[in-house]
Parts: structure tokens; C-alpha cells; sequence
């Protein structure tokens, strides 16, 4: 759970980054936040991770209150969250496998367990034939899925995705959006930083547009691909905030394989199936 | 953290070596000339000093003994003399040989020895070797305390110099030495700075993942350690030769040794192991600290 009780962050020489928000995302949401360069998108995912403080105001994640939080529970409160970046941030240093183990290694989880469990969460991503390769001999896409694996691995109970699909081919980035709906079919919480209308229109569901330091929209999207508002339409309705709003939302008809990704029917499958054979990390 | 986590940071740390090993090389060469700086003229400084002390052992005080002395108080002047502090040697020298050196050291109008053919007027005397030059004054002084010496002589000026100069090379060595550490620190700190920030995105991970800074260290604490081992092991093998080489030449200059005290120059056996273990112990916690440290400003992520 994600909550921002009346939080605002002003950074050194006056700049106003966000203002007063107020902002709750219940557990199993799947959110979508949205706005322009500046808007404060940024400094919102600095604060959930703890990177920076909020000059006023309470934000609260997974049950620890962060402006309270010490310094030396930090990694701790980091331990149950997952993160996905634009960049991917994969250690060039280590294999595919040793990327996503090092956060087992960092919880000191049992060997046999890391053996068993990063193994399976590869295949959950499709990558099982690049277990043994560096981020180097990877393509966009693959460094993408091997960052969400990662952020999957210790099954956290929140993930956020800043700008995931930023860096590879827009025809990708559906089947990164639909990895990450599959995620959260589980149960786990994620909040994806996007500027990509076409997959918010895509996808629908929960939709918050930060301008100006300012959540100036928040409202849950239901619908279809055909359904949703086109393009143009869709940036003025965040803009005036005149989405259709709804209590619950849905996914919406594309399931990735209109993108030419069959394995990530497969992929959301697996997750579906095998969802308690993942062993217990602790 | 269990066993096996701790096995596994040791393993990342050696095996960083490898992944990152340009950086490794550079912070492997600094280090290995940083110690060989600061090794080399530490020895240098070891050996001036040695010299310095082996010049002074010739350093002597002449001790005469009133010439009415019957032998018995001679010989209890000799053992109080043993019994001083700061005497390391005491030799006597009897009223003949007393006479046989002044003939010997006379070169001309030796003949007035041709109307003395007693050697009675000659007083006992004793040639007292000092073990700690900077104190012969007052040894000096504790010697003409005691009952029938007639005077006790020094050359305070040997002893003097000697002292001036090893105070002067005390301090230029000192100075130098210091310098050297200095830039050595700052070298091997940029060094290990230039290192860490290559691999500073590494650390944020190692961050947003939930690492602890310990955690994060510990394989840049290793990797530096054993980089700072192995340099320390290359500085040792590297000085050996070349000071058994210089030893050797300088020991082949006969004039040489005598003339600069070149004979106390110390064998390189005499100090192999603990110059070894002073160069692998620095290299080691050069560079476990060096790198240690220089990953602080990347964790505050």
C-alpha cells in the first residue's frame, strides 16, 4: 500500500516540486502515472524509494512511515519493494542469473532456494536461453525483462516501474505492460511511471496525472483498446480530467500477442499456474 | 549473515579483480609504487642511521688513571668503569703500552726516548667505547667522578657532528618520507576513487535492491585487500634485489666502507622478513581502506 497524506517536496533554491499531494494506492492496484517532463513524476518515485525526503507531509509504503524512517531501516523497507527502470540498471559485471540473484543474496536466502527460485522467475520473463549472458549481449527488450525479473524475484509486495518501456521498441513495451498486468494479477502492487499514451490508452485502469507538482487527475479507465478515447482525445482528457471514471477497472482486450509475442501468453500463464510453487524466500 | 553469504562477498571481491581488471591494474601499479616510494626511502633512512651509529662506535673516551695508582684500584677503576651506564666496551691500556704508542706516534726527535728508559712516569689508561654517542658528555662526567682518574677525554665534537647529522637526516628522511605517504595517499585514493566511481551505478543498485552498505562494501574491501597484497608482495621481491645489488657493489668498495661507516650497512637477511611483512600488511590495508572508503560517497543513495 502507497499513501501520500498532503506531501510536498521543495528542493534547494526554492523549486517547487510537488505540492501538497495526497495519493493512495490499496494493494493489488495496478496505477499508471502520467504527465510531462518537470511535472514531478520523478521526485514522486524519489520519495517512494526513500531517495529523498518529503519537505513536508506523511508518505507512507508497505507499512513503513518514510518520513520516519531511520536511515539503517532503509534497506530493509527497500527489501519489499521492486524496481523497474528505464535504464534497466542490470550490473554489467554479472550474468543474467547473477543479476537477479544478488537480491536473494542481499536477503541471505538459502542457496538452494536462489538455485531453485531464480531459474523459474527467468523463465517467467522468456529468457531462459540467456541465463548465462551479460546485460552487454542483451537487446532492449531482454535487458527490460530481466529487470522486472528482478524486481520479482524476492515476490515484493509493491513494484514500480519508472519509464520501463522508455528505452525499447514501442512494439515491445506491450509485452513489458503485459508482463507487469500478469505480475499483478498475483496480487502485487504496481505503479508505472509512463509517458506513453498509446499504452495507457492500451491498458486503462488507474490513471494519475501529475502537473505542476499537482495530481490534477485520478481516476480509474475502463474499456477497451477500441473503446478508449484516441490519442489527442485521450491527452486532453487527462489534461481536463474528464475520464470516464468507474470504481473498478478491467484488462483491457489486447493480450499482447496482437504485438507479435506469443510467449507472453505463456509467460502470464506460468504465472497464473504456478504462483505457489515459487518456494517461500523467507 | 550466514556462512555461505560471507564466502559468497569474499568470492565477488576476488572475482571483481577480474571483471574490473584495468582499474585493478591501475590500483595494483599505484599502490606498488606508492609502497616502493615510502619502502625504499624508509630503508635508506634505516641504513644513513646504521652508517651514522657505526661511525660513532669509534667514537672513544680516554680515561688516565693518577700515575701513583697501585694496580689493584687500577683494576677496580677498570670494573667501575665496565659498570657505568652507556659504556658498551672498556679495554685497558698499561703504563708500557701507553709508552710503546707515544713512540710509535712520535715522528721526530724520538731521541729524547734515548734518556728515558722508564716507562713508570706514564700513567694506566683506559679506551672507553660508548654504546650511545648522544650521551658520551655525561658519561664522560660520571667517569671523572670516580676516585683517582686523573682526566677522561673525549672528542665531543665527533659526537656532536654525528648527532647534528643524524638529526638533520632524521629530519630530511622524516620530511621526505612523509611527503612520499602523502602522495602516495592521495594517489592511491584517487586511484581507488577513480575505481569505485566507474562501478558507482553498481552500488545504487546494490542499493535500491536492499543491500546494506556492509553488504556493499565488503567485495570492495576484499578486492582491495588482496589487489594491496599482491602489491605489497611485488614491492617486497622488487626491493630485495635491488638493495641485495646496491649491498653487494657497495660491499665490493673496500675504501668506501671505511671511509662513510659503508660496513654497517645492514644485510638484507637481517630485515627480509619483517620488511616483508611491513610491505604485504601496508599494501593490504592501503588498499582494503582505499577502496573502502572511497565507495562512501556512492552509498548515500
Amino acid at each position: 500500500m502507497v499513501e501520500l497524506q498532503n506531501v510536498s517536496v521543495t528542493y534547494a533554491g526554492g523549486v517547487d516540486a510537488l505540492n501538497n499531494v495526497s495519493l493512495k494506492i490499496n494493494d493489488g492496484d495496478f496505477a499508471f502515472v502520467v504527465g510531462s517532463s518537470g511535472a514531478g513524476k520523478s521526485t514522486m518515485i524519489k520519495l517512494l524509494l526513500k531517495e529523498i525526503d518529503a519537505t513536508s507531509g506523511v508518505v507512507t509504503v508497505n507499512g513503513y512511515n518514510l518520513s520516519k524512517l531511520k536511515k539503517r531501516k532503509i534497506p530493509e523497507f527497500r527489501r519489499t519493494l521492486g524496481f523497474v527502470f528505464q535504464d534497466f540498471r542490470l550490473i554489467p559485471s554479472m550474468t543474467v542469473y547473477e543479476n537477479i540473484a544478488f537480491v536473494l543474496r542481499v536477503l541471505d536466502a538459502p542457496l538452494k532456494y536462489i538455485r531453485k527460485r531464480v531459474p523459474y522467475v527467468i523463465s517467467l520473463v522468456g529468457l531462459h536461453a540467456k541465463t548465462n549472458s551479460y546485460p552487454d549481449e542483451l537487446s532492449g527488450g531482454e535487458k527490460q525483462r530481466v529487470a522486472i525479473a528482478r524486481a520479482l524475484v524476492n515476490d515484493p509486495q509493491l513494484i514500480i516501474a519508472d519509464e520501463p518501456t522508455g528505452n525499447i521498441d514501442p512494439e515491445l513495451s506491450y509485452e513489458i505492460v503485459e508482463l507487469l498486468k500478469g505480475i499483478n494479477d498475483q496480487g502485487t502492487t504496481i505503479l508505472m511511471v509512463t509517458h506513453e499514451h498509446d499504452l495507457v490508452r492500451h491498458f486503462g485502469g488507474r490513471i494519475i496525472n501529475i502537473t505542476g507538482g499537482e495530481i490534477v487527475y485520478d481516476e480509474v479507465l475502463t474499456g477497451t483498446n477500441a473503446e478508449l478515447l484516441p490519442e489527442v482525445e485521450l491527452a486532453q482528457a487527462m489534461e481536463n480530467a474528464e475520464f470516464q471514471q468507474s470504481d473498478e477497472y478491467s484488462m483491457p482486450a489486447g493480450d499482447g500477442s496482437d504485438y507479435g509475442n506469443p510467449y507472453v501468453d505463456d509467460v502470464i500463464a506460468a504465472i497464473t499456474n504456478t504462483s505457489n510453487d515459487n518456494g517461500g524466500a523467507e | 549473515m550466514k556462512i555461505s553469504g560471507i564466502k559468497y562477498l569474499a568470492n565477488q571481491g576476488v572475482e571483481n579483480i577480474w571483471k574490473n581488471k584495468m582499474m585493478a591494474f591501475a590500483t595494483f601499479c599505484v599502490l606498488l609504487i606508492s609502497l616502493l616510494l615510502v619502502g625504499c626511502s624508509a630503508l635508506f633512512y634505516i641504513n644513513m642511521n646504521s652508517m651514522i651509529l657505526g661511525l660513532g662506535d669509534q667514537n672513544e673516551i680516554a680515561v688516565y688513571v693518577d700515575t701513583d695508582t697501585p694496580q689493584e684500584r687500577v683494576d677496580e677503576i677498570g670494573e667501575q668503569l665496565r659498570n657505568l651506564d652507556n659504556v658498551s666496551n672498556v679495554n685497558y691500556i698499561s703504563k708500557e703500552e701507553a709508552y710503546n704508542r707515544m713512540q710509535n706516534q712520535i715522528s721526530q726527535g724520538k731521541e729524547i726516548f734515548n734518556y728515558i728508559d722508564d716507562y713508570q712516569f706514564m700513567p694506566d689508561g683506559f679506551s672507553v667505547t660508548v654504546a650511545d654517542n648522544d650521551q658520551i658528555r655525561a658519561t664522560v662526567d660520571a667517569i671523572k667522578r670516580i676516585e683517582n682518574i686523573q682526566k677522561a677525554d673525549s672528542s665531543p665534537q665527533v659526537a656532536e657532528f654525528l648527532r647534528e647529522l643524524r638529526r638533520v637526516v632524521t629530519l630530511i628522511a622524516g620530511a621526505v618520507i612523509i611527503a612520499l605517504a602523502a602522495v602516495s595517499m592521495i594517489m592511491i585514493s584517487n586511484t581507488t576513487k577513480a575505481s569505485v566511481y566507474a562501478r558507482r551505478e553498481e552500488i545504487q543498485i546494490m542499493k535500491y535492491v536492499g543491500a546494506t552498505n556492509a553488504f556493499i562494501r565488503t567485495p570492495f574491501f576484499v578486492e582491495g585487500l588482496v589487489t594491496g597484497f599482491f602489491s605489497g608482495a611485488g614491492a617486497f621481491f622488487i626491493t630485495w634485489a635491488v638493495y641485495r645489488s646496491v649491498y653487494n657493489i657497495l660491499m665490493e668498495q673496500g675504501m668506501l666502507i671505511n671511509a662513510f661507516g659503508a660496513g654497517s650497512i645492514i644485510p638484507f637477511a637481517d630485515i627480509r622478513v619483517i620488511c616483508g611483512l611491513v610491505y604485504l600488511l601496508v599494501g593490504a590495508l592501503a588498499g582494503a581502506f582505499g577502496s573502502t572508503v572511497s565507495t562512501r560517497r556512492h552509498l548515500d543513495v
